[in-house]
């Protein structure tokens, strides 16, 4: 019983410090990124050379800035929707679902607005506070129906979000070779109205007011969860179902609050991709950024600075991987493992907030008795 | 003599506990042998250690005088130790039979169960020691106590010779906790030994040969029972002088505050809980609810507040009827509610003791259309709370689910008694606190009462309720078996109703 990884001691109080955590968080970077270096060996790649190259290319010039903060954006608004839902307990993972339906929702404005549209031009804030309402609530209907679906009947949020991407994306295929298609071959949308496409914020490079859009968001999450008495009944419901019934918290509504706004979240993420980057509706627009986010989430302790943080440097190793692919021909797969393995990594490098490494007992010299000394002296 | 069981110099920490502190102790073959202390002073962790819940971190174990290195339970089953937990771990949808024979691997035996064979060895076991209940019968079907029994069986037939058992009274009635007692003699003549956890000292001046005191991780003293009493008992279990009776003039009962009729209420299963309950509460006055754990007292709190549908029946607050407004209305019409379990209901863990302090009230502290909170009047309020309830640590950042119970109760009685209720129904208020939170509980309650509070205590332990209420009204099954005034009570007589006898089938009943 002992002998399981006795290499590890519990420690008495377990580490919660944040100081702690930033160490630990860096410190599982640095071994995944050591671990990941091996795989460059194939390549006859300098793997040192190569991060340095790619984090030079993902925050070092002003043109891998913007492409970062582009990656960024949609990421941020998951992670901030994925915070929202699941501390208030609804653990949602269809944002992949909600993107589409944002993106699909923000065209369709969009058209309208065109010269021969349904609705013809708007002044420029009246659109983007019609796309921006539009996106949202669509998002957050779409995401509300399983919302309701456990609120009031107590389905599986889990599954049936999943589900739901499925058909989100076939509605999205549905859209784009049907009713919204444009002439030509490409199952896709008619480019949207030059007057409503996202202004850029840094002269020279791509970037969009999208981020903009994102960071404020991030902040209102934050106010909303922390200072306000909805926050307070949300995360209640979500730590202890049972606390909130006894303080006259009705669960249900929660959830399906939690849903909406959670869902409506996603939706921008939608919506900044197609009015900042793809300036159409078209298929494979969700790219798994829908679960990358709530990784991002994750990553960032669900606490709305921490995703921002986490949303950006994964996004910049997104771009630093393409980059590296066109520069030395390692793919892009080799720099996606990496990333996997720094999420994994960073994950189980909770472990060491509770436990200590015995490194004497992990290189195995002296065995026996001096462990029962380190034993009992803790 | 050799002693059948020897602790020596046994040490154990939990992160910055020291929850056993270079313990000894020695039980001698055919004894009973009271393991007394208040909660936390480490009685079970170290039984769990003599089990093999939980692993020593120093000292040693012999049994009957050999060092005995015990890891596992399986270790210790195979030594002859047995442990019964305070949550029975049986199986409900299995029969008796098939509960004791679970997980049993007779070395040589046939593949095959032959749960005739051992059907009649428990019946054989249950006749001997007295033990009643059916081999064949099904677990859900039984009672707590048959459970109890099912327990002892199951050590019994594993050939346990040590029999370990935590708190093992809790959730008897006291007639149940009398038949236990007979069946531990029965055992403890037939060269069983007994270690029995309790924190009370009645059970232990009742069945105990001999009683270890501890208290902060140590073992105090152990002493012969006969030759101690209940006073020096508690003395060494505290450290210090214990009020046993607070003194209590009766309360002056004013003009109804609560008033139930004919009351019906349904669990979560649809099982019908809470039967036909009428019932009256005035100001100035405790009125204790008696009963077992389990007879509809839950079910009837959790109606008053509205927490949970009625079917029929209503209920009248200062004059309201408040049957079917919604559970945030409650507080408004001037009612609070300490629930029973105040880690998971009462409080949320992972919220810090100031947002604690909130909770179910939380509109009294936001401006803006109740939207905003205001941190400043949290904070002032949170900081009153611990300061007028003595909460420690005196941090209201830390997470509530870090307070130690009794403290934790106080943040929970202390946010209900903050408002100035009319009505405090009480559930359970010191159910698991150490002697001291226990005593500073009660002695708010009867302080609220002066103030002119109406209040519903609803208790398992008679004891409490004997010590606080002004009338005491019996639970059995959902229906109130009689209410008494507490100056005329009798413990035989509310024994007997919370056992189901209704107070004018009572014997000797005028």
């Amino acid at each position: 019983m002992m002998s399981k990884a006795s290499f590890l001691e519990r420690r008495q109080t377990p580490k919660e410090s944040s100081s702690v955590t930033i160490f630990i968080t860096a410190l599982a970077i640095i071994l995944a990124l050591l671990f990941g270096s091996l795989l460059f060996l194939p390549f006859g790649v300098d793997p040192f050379k190569a991060y340095s190259t790619m984090v030079e290319m993902s925050f070092g010039t002003l043109r891998g800035i913007g492409y970062t903060l582009i990656k960024a954006t949609p990421l941020i608004f998951v992670g901030l929707g994925t915070i929202f839902a699941w501390r208030s307990g609804f653990f949602y993972l269809g944002f992949e679902g909600t993107i589409l339906i944002g993106a699909a929702a923000a065209v369709w404005i969009a058209l309208l607005t065109d010269p021969e549209g349904a609705i013809g031009p708007l002044p420029r804030l009246l659109f983007l506070l019609l796309v921006f309402l539009v996106s949202f609530v669509a998002g957050g209907i779409w995401a509300g129906i399983v919302g309701v679906m456990r609120g009031k009947f107590g389905g599986n949020e889990v599954i049936l979000s999943l589900m739901m991407n499925f058909v989100a994306l076939f509605l999205v295929n549905y859209l784009v070779s049907g009713p919204l298609r444009a002439p030509g071959d490409l199952p896709q949308t008619p480019r949207i109205p030059q007057a409503t496409i996202l202004d850029f914020i840094i002269p020279g490079t791509r970037a969009h007011s999208g981020i903009l859009l994102a960071l404020f968001a991030a902040i209102v999450v934050w106010f909303v969860l922390r200072k306000t008495t909805i926050g307070y009944k949300q995360i209640v419901a979500g730590l202890s179902p049972s606390a909130a019934w006894y303080g006259g918290i009705n669960v249900g509504n929660r959830v399906i609050l939690a849903a909406f706004i959670g869902g409506g979240l996603g939706a921008l993420a939608g919506m900044v991709e197609v009015l900042g980057v793809h300036f159409r509706l078209l298929d494979g627009l969700g790219e798994g950024t829908g679960f990358i986010g709530i990784v991002a989430a994750l990553l960032g302790k669900l606490h709305s600075i921490g995703v921002v943080i986490a949303s950006i440097l994964y996004a910049g190793m997104e771009v630093g991987a393409d980059v590296m692919q066109r520069r030395s021909g390692v793919p892009s797969s080799v720099i996606f493992v990496i990333q996997s393995l720094i999420v994994l990594f960073i994950l189980a490098s909770d472990i060491l907030r509770y436990y200590r490494i015995n490194l004497s007992k992990l290189f195995g010299n002296d065995r026996g008795k001096k462990t029962l000394e380190v034993d009992s002296s803790t | 003599m050799v002693p059948y069981i020897e602790l020596r110099n046994i040490n154990k920490r939990f992160s910055d506990v020291n929850a056993n502190d270079h313990v000894d102790l020695s039980v001698n073959m055919g004894e009973i042998h009271a393991l007394l202390g208040e909660n936390g002073a480490g009685k079970s962790t170290l039984m769990n250690i003599l089990y093999g819940l939980d692993y020593k971190d120093e000292g040693e174990i012999f049994v009957q005088g050999q060092f005995s290195d015990i890891r596992t339970p399986s270790d210790a089953i195979a030594l002859g130790i047995g442990m019964i937990h305070q949550d029975f771990m049986l199986i409900p949808p299995f029969t008796v039979t098939e509960n004791v024979v679970v997980g049993l691997d007779e070395e040589g035996s046939s593949p095959l169960l032959d749960l005739d064979k051992a059907a009649r060895s428990i019946k054989a076991l249950s006749e001997q020691h007295g033990l009643e209940v059916d081999p064949h019968a099904r677990v859900e079907h039984l009672s707590v106590g048959e459970e109890q029994r099912v327990e002892i069986l199951k050590l019994l037939f594993r050939n346990a010779k040590l029999l370990i058992l935590d708190e093992p009274t809790a959730v008897l009635t006291p007639k149940e906790a009398e038949g236990l007692f007979e069946v531990l003699r029965s055992l403890a003549d037939n060269d069983h030994t007994i270690i029995f956890i309790t924190h009370k000292l009645h059970e232990v001046m009742n069945i105990s040969d001999r009683v270890t005191v501890m208290r902060d991780g140590k073992a105090i003293d152990t002493l012969k029972t006969k030759s101690t009493n209940p006073r020096e008992l508690a003395m060494k279990m505290v450290g210090r002088e214990v009020v046993f009776h607070i003194d209590k003039n009766l309360g002056k009962s004013g003009e109804c505050v609560l008033q139930i009729e004919n009351l019906h209420v349904d669990d979560d299963t649809g099982y019908h809980k809470v039967q036909g309950v009428s019932l009256d509460v005035h100001s100035g006055e405790i009125l204790g609810l008696a009963g077992v754990d389990g007879n509809g007292q839950s079910e009837l709190a959790q109606a008053l507040m509205n927490l949970r549908p009625i079917k029929e029946g209503n209920i009248i607050v200062n004059d309201v009827d408040v049957t079917n407004i919604s559970s945030s209305l409650h507080r408004s019409a001037g009612m609070a509610y300490v629930p029973a379990d105040r880690r998971k209901v009462g409080s949320v863990s992972e919220l810090s003791v100031a947002l604690n302090t909130i909770l179910g009230n939380i509109n009294h502290y936001a401006t803006a259309g109740n939207l905003i909170i205001q941190d400043l009047q949290v904070r002032e309020h949170a900081e009153e709370l611990v300061e007028r309830f003595d909460v420690r640590p005196r941090n209201l950042t830390l997470d509530a689910g870090k307070l130690s119970g009794g403290n934790l109760q106080k943040v929970v009685l202390g946010r209900e008694i903050m408002h100035e209720p009319s009505l405090l129904i009480v559930e359970q208020p010191s159910r698991g606190l150490d002697v001291g939170a226990t005593e500073y509980v009660r002695r708010q309650l009867l302080t609220e009462r002066d103030r002119g509070t109406a209040i519903f205590l609803i208790s398992a332990e008679l004891e409490e309720i004997l010590a606080l209420s002004d009338r005491i009204a019996i639970i059995y099954e959902g229906e109130i078996m009689g209410v008494i005034n507490s100056d005329e009570a009798v413990v035989e007589a509310i024994g007997l109703m919370m056992g189901g006898t209704r107070l004018e089938d009572l014997p000797g009943y005028r």
